[in-house]
């Protein structure tokens, strides 16, 4: 083939792959709308953390203004053994965003400060809280987040938030334990770019010393024919590389003594698990629950989970809620949703019971609980039945007639049914 | 005309061609180490460089260095033994921020929005000037070793220090003691880099007390004098023509 023909045919390919590419993306480009929390097998987003009560304070703020995410997490205890557990390893409260669009300016776990890792204990349940100001604009997919040590993110529910206004009017401004006040965004900027830039051309300068003569071919030539060191390497050339670096010695002290000089007081960096978080105190079980049998009934996208509840409290309770995976399946005719839950994960009538009524105090029934809702598809939680381990894990909810609320976890086997 | 016609007749010219030739293998040379060493340095201290809540007194002084001598013991070996000039270091040292700083300021800055003060590259000149001055000095690649390794080592920390100190104030930040570093790296999220995965300095019954980057510093530059050994030697197995069976 000849050099035009070459040419030619490379250039039509070039061009059928641009055309391509700008048709691909020009006719469907959607936006990116999660973080991948759906590839996770289900049944390790069925038994690890169980997010609920979650509140966003709001769906849409200004950069600078702050905003909360907040609510409980239920620590499952029969977590996956294949998976390491934040009993163990360490957790880290994190936030599910597209990298800092927000800053996180504060965490809590029970009330305690987290800024890093701590532990926890299976089958507890825990208060958390995030303080979040808005950085950059656009409008972010926010998910509850831990990160657990050897296991990975566990992601809960996730919201979508609109950040107005501009990044460059950014500030976070903190005041040092010497008195300073600095912008965390911008503080030490100057200097790192000056210094940088000085080393970056003193360097250029050492080496345009040595361009400045015949470089390579000249010099290869001569040392391959033995010419003396000394014609290619003058006693000019070793005081000026002598100079050079005297210099840098010199600079690096004399930088080094005006830092110190300058920043007197440091720290080094702070590192370490913070320790056990204390979890929301629990009393003895008013509500007991049972595991009978649970299944998936796959034609109709629906989980028949049978169980035998007792009634130990002082009122009669009736099944509100089951959550899992931050799915939300609720009984319509006890209790309704005023929390602007996202609606992907929330079934506000998919939950129903075949026998309904009150359990009275002292009373131990079977009942059968049916949760239906495309949700088991979409979000991948039907793909349990063909996990390598096909165990589900949840929370129960119930209401008492004094509207206090018991939160009971419960797992098990899930069996499919495919007629 | 021949393909083996020469192009150039007269001493001007070749004196010409020569010049271009050195500017044209200049800017190549220093393009493959900014691909080449950014690589190696990415995958071998990436994250202790990448971030400033990572650039610890312990660990960070002891990788960094250590790491970052391998691709200037190479190159000195070949820029010197066979042209006798002494910048192997400093050319390769260049390379590795002008990639560094690339991909800060467009990838972690440009794209992702992490402010510069958090994801600043350490330099790392002074070091490659000492190496490149010693070996100019005393034509030695032993002395270089021992003398240029260990001052690449020790000299890394206080040369970075002036950029690192106002990173190092203290803070009393919700009622814990932080450093500003600290505090960046809890404000600017990473959901793929959670706390736990920051392998700083955390102090044991084995380590030193207060003053750990001398010591951090000086075992530096101990392991750096012994990798600069064994890679002056890839310098000398690998600048050869002898693999390639035509050329």
């Amino acid at each position: 083939m000849s050099k035009t023909a070459m040419i030619k045919r490379v250039g039509r390919w070039a061009a059928a792959g641009l055309a391509m590419v700008v048709g691909a993306t020009g006719l469907y480009a959607p936006e990116a709308s999660a973080h991948g929390e759906k590839s996770q097998q289900a049944f390790l987003r069925m038994r690890t953390l169980h997010w609920y009560d979650l509140k966003w304070s709001t769906d849409k703020l200004k950069v600078n203004e702050k905003m909360t995410v907040s609510g409980k997490f239920h620590v499952f205890k029969n977590w996956p053994e294949t998976t390491a557990n934040p009993q163990y390893s360490p957790a880290f409260l994190n936030i599910g965003i597209p990298g800092p669009v927000f800053t996180r300016q504060e965490s809590y776990i029970g009330g305690q400060f987290v800024p890093r890792s701590v532990n926890l204990t299976l089958g507890e349940n825990y208060t958390f809280k995030v303080v979040l100001q808005a950085r950059r604009p656009g409008r972010w997919h926010m998910h509850t987040m831990m990160n657990v040590e050897a296991a990975g993110p566990i992601i809960g529910p996730g919201k979508w938030v609109q950040i107005e206004g501009t990044m460059a009017d950014y500030k976070s401004e903190v005041q040092t334990l010497t008195g300073r006040t600095e912008d965390v965004e911008r503080v030490g900027t100057a200097g790192i770019w000056g210094w940088s830039w000085f080393w970056f051309l003193f360097g250029c300068a050492w080496i345009a010393y040595w361009a400045m003569k015949p470089l390579f071919i000249p010099r290869y030539l001569a040392v391959k024919e033995g010419v003396p060191e000394d014609e290619l390497v003058s006693p000019m050339d070793v005081k000026v590389g002598l100079g050079f670096g005297v210099a840098a010695i010199v600079i690096v002290a004399v930088s080094y003594m005006s830092a110190n000089a300058t920043y007197p007081v440091t720290i080094p960096l702070q590192a370490g698990v913070i320790g056990v978080m204390d979890p929301i105190p629990a009393g003895a079980p008013a509500v007991e629950i049972g595991l009978e049998q649970a299944t998936y009934r796959v034609p109709g996208r629906s989980v028949n989970i049978k169980i035998r509840v007792t009634n130990r409290g002082v009122n009669p309770v009736q099944v509100a809620e089951f959550e899992t995976a931050g799915i939300r399946f609720l009984n319509p005719t006890v209790y309704k949703d005023d929390t602007n839950y996202p609606p992907q994960l929330l079934a506000p009538e998919g939950l129903s019971v075949d026998d309904n009524s009150p359990i009275l105090p002292g009373h131990s029934r079977v009942i059968t609980v049916t949760c239906t809702d495309a949700a088991w598809e979409n979000e991948r939680l039907a793909d349990a039945i063909y996990d390598p381990d096909a165990r589900f894990g949840g929370l129960f909810f119930f209401l008492d007639t004094s509207g206090f609320r018991h939160v009971v976890a419960i797992g098990g086997p899930l069996l499919p049914r495919f007629t | 005309m021949s393909s083996y016609s020469p192009a150039v007749f007269t001493k001007a010219e070749i004196v010409q061609a020569s010049r271009t030739a050195d500017w044209l293998i200049l800017t190549l040379t220093f393009l493959v180490f900014t691909g080449g060493f950014h690589v190696h340095a990415m995958l071998t201290m990436g994250d202790w460089d990448f971030w400033s809540d990572w650039k610890d007194r312990r660990l960070w002084v002891t990788v960094t260095p250590i790491m970052c001598i391998t691709f200037p013991a190479a190159v000195q070996y070949y820029l010197w033994g066979k042209l006798r000039l002494p910048f192997g270091a400093t050319i390769t040292i260049l390379g590795l921020l002008f990639g560094e700083w690339v991909n800060r300021y467009f990838n972690f800055w440009g794209w992702t929005y992490f402010p510069i003060n958090f994801v600043w590259a350490a330099t790392m000149v002074p070091g490659a000037i000492i190496l490149d001055v010693i070996l100019l000095w005393s034509k030695s690649y032993i002395v270089t070793a021992v003398v240029g390794g260990l001052g690449f080592g020790l000299i890394f920390y206080p040369g970075n220090w002036v950029m690192l100190a106002p990173l190092h104030q203290p803070v009393e930040y919700h009622g814990m003691a932080m450093t500003l570093a600290d505090i960046q790296g809890y404000h600017y999220v990473r959901t793929g880099t959670p706390e736990y995965i920051r392998f700083v300095e955390k102090g044991s019954l084995r380590t030193f007390g207060k003053d750990v980057v001398p010591v951090s510093a000086f075992f530096s530059g101990f392991i750096c004098v012994l990798i600069y050994f064994i890679w002056h030697f890839f310098g000398r197995w690998f600048c050869t023509t002898k693999y390639l069976t035509e050329y």
